[in-house]
């Protein structure tokens, strides 16, 4: 496994928190956005080269989850919003 | 009469199969369009409650929502991998076994159990019906008696009534104001035809911690089999079958971001526990569950578990920090709190708070934008005080008022903050209300009251 490169890390990073957005429910979009965050924040200090790869795979799996989830959600989201999402 | 009889039959037999043709697909297309743009000034309004938005959703010990990746797991098993994973003639059957047995190695190593030791049923009900009501059967020659606590959950509790009934003796042990077990009282009701003692790891009402290590030890030492009901558990405090040396224990998907109805019953092969079945049929789960695996919920549960171990200690501290945000916020701005329960001993995503001379059914109604509920969902539609607070010592007046708030992985720190601003607002208005609340800020000891005066 290739060690990623730092734009190829941030991009990964970008593409994560723009399918959080995707995610009608206020409580999924909130933590897939917040769970990244901490989880690119945890590994920062990976140095071993095999372990950087392995959170890179690892971080690229969970992209493609989140973006089929979104997907989902999408199509089944309710009519009402949740009350966090609407500005009083 | 005969006519009558056909006519009246066709009728009735025909009239469902008519009415889709009038309106062809009328449901499924309802069903299948997208998503409708919101509309945020209509509302929900049901069972006479009008609010403007969905509740922020405070509740996680009633159940969980399904974490996404959980779903993403199921999906394709409802999608295209349909087969009985007993099928053992075709790809279909073998596919599906094989993610069943992916799921029971999930599951049992979030345990640290061997996967043979795993069985798939519907919940954590069935589990604790399997455990007290299957061993008790099985072993009714010599054993006939059972050890439990009065905070059990409803269904360990109705399993032991059901028990009793049957000549077997059950010893409910009491707890402390603390709601943890007197583990003394537990070494002095063991007997020597103590078929099982069953104690719930964390409790549903309350969210305290029992001594299991220490429970675990005493059943040791007595050969007595021991069960835990460790639905609430899972995944959010360290379970080990070996440290906690428990015989069977009860899991349950629903309360770990998985599905609902599906559990996992953990039964020891060294030393061997057996059971006597409760459902009878093909054989499946080595005949201790018979009935098809359903392998989309089977999927998701393991699914939950192997989530629940990479995200346990990250959930942990944030269920702390969210606890105690909310019961600081509360405590800043309103007297008379009290945590029910152990405060060291705790699970820390459970806060069952009781809010002095309020009522706790006028707190839940007005709180109509915070899912929360009094206590159990089970029995969240009585009047009656918990069982739970009362076996607790609670005051019946205090009892009243409890608020359970469980705190998940999806809560948010905005959510916790307008709960306390709802809950506080709330508390407020009815105290303002409340005549007892003003006699005791005159100085009134309201327990000196005399109500009547018979």
């Amino acid at each position: 496994m290739a060690t990623p490169s730092r734009s190829e890390i941030l991009t990964l990073f970008r593409s994560l928190l723009r399918s959080a957005r995707q995610f009608p429910d206020y409580n999924i979009r909130e933590y897939t956005k917040r769970r990244t965050i901490d989880a690119f924040r945890h590994n920062k200090t990976l140095s071993e080269p095999s372990s950087i790869a392995a959170a890179f795979s690892d971080g690229q799996s969970q992209l493609q989850v989140a973006k089929r989830q979104a997907v989902v959600y999408s199509l089944y989201a309710p009519k009402i919003k949740s009350i966090m999402d609407i500005k009083h | 009469m005969a006519s009558k009889i056909i006519a009246s039959t066709v009728r009735r037999s025909l009239s469902p199969k008519l009415l889709p043709l009038i309106r062809p697909l009328s449901t499924a297309a309802a069903a299948a369009a997208p998503a409708e743009p919101y509309d945020t000034s209509a509302g929900i309004s049901m069972k006479g409650v009008k609010i403007s938005g969905r509740p922020l959703y405070l509740d996680m010990q009633a159940t969980s929502p399904v974490d996404p990746r959980v779903l993403d797991a199921m999906l394709p098993y409802f999608v295209s991998q349909y087969g009985n994973p007993h099928s053992r003639t075709h790809l279909y059957g073998w596919e599906s076994d094989e993610a069943v047995e992916a799921a029971r190695a999930q599951v049992a190593s979030l345990i640290n159990a061997s996967p043979k030791e795993i069985v798939f049923t519907s919940g954590a009900t069935e589990c604790n019906n399997i455990s007290v009501k299957g061993v008790m059967h099985f072993y009714k020659e010599k054993k006939k008696h059972v050890i439990t606590t009065q905070t059990e959950h409803k269904c360990v509790l109705d399993s032991c009534r059901h028990l009793q009934q049957e000549g077997f003796d059950v010893t409910y042990l009491p707890v402390k104001s603390d709601g943890l077990i007197d583990l003394n009282d537990l070494r002095n009701s063991i007997r020597s035809d103590t078929g099982l003692v069953s104690v719930m790891a964390v409790n549903n009402e309350i969210g305290v911690i029992q001594p299991m290590e220490e429970i675990g030890e005493i059943c040791k030492e007595f050969g007595v089999p021991f069960h835990t009901d460790a639905a609430q558990a899972l995944g959010k405090i360290p379970v080990d079958v070996n440290k906690w040396n428990v015989s069977l224990m009860s899991l349950s998907g629903h309360k770990v971001y998985g599905p609902k109805g599906v559990g996992a019953l953990y039964m020891r092969r060294r030393p061997r526990i057996r059971v006597e079945p409760q459902m009878n049929g093909g054989g499946q789960e080595r005949g201790i569950r018979s009935g098809t695996v359903p392998t989309p919920l089977v999927v998701g549960m393991g699914a939950a578990c192997e989530i629940a171990m990479k995200e346990m200690e990250y959930d942990g501290k944030r269920a702390v920090k969210l606890k105690d945000r909310l019961l600081n916020g509360i405590r800043d701005r309103l007297d008379g709190v009290v945590v029910n329960g152990s405060t060291e001993r705790r699970y820390a995503g459970n806060l069952n708070l009781s809010f002095a001379y309020v009522e706790g059914e006028s707190l839940l109604m007005g709180l109509k934008e915070v899912a929360v509920s009094s206590g159990s969902a089970c029995t969240s539609a009585s009047l009656e005080p918990s069982y739970v607070l009362r076996a607790l010592g609670v005051d019946e007046d205090m009892a009243h008022t409890s608020i359970r708030f469980g705190i998940g992985r999806f809560t948010t720190e905005e959510e916790i903050d307008k709960a306390i601003e709802l809950t506080v607002n709330q508390v407020e208005k009815l105290r303002e209300m409340s005549p007892l609340y003003e006699m005791v800020k005159e100085g009134i000891d309201i327990k000196s009251i005399q109500w009547s005066q018979h």
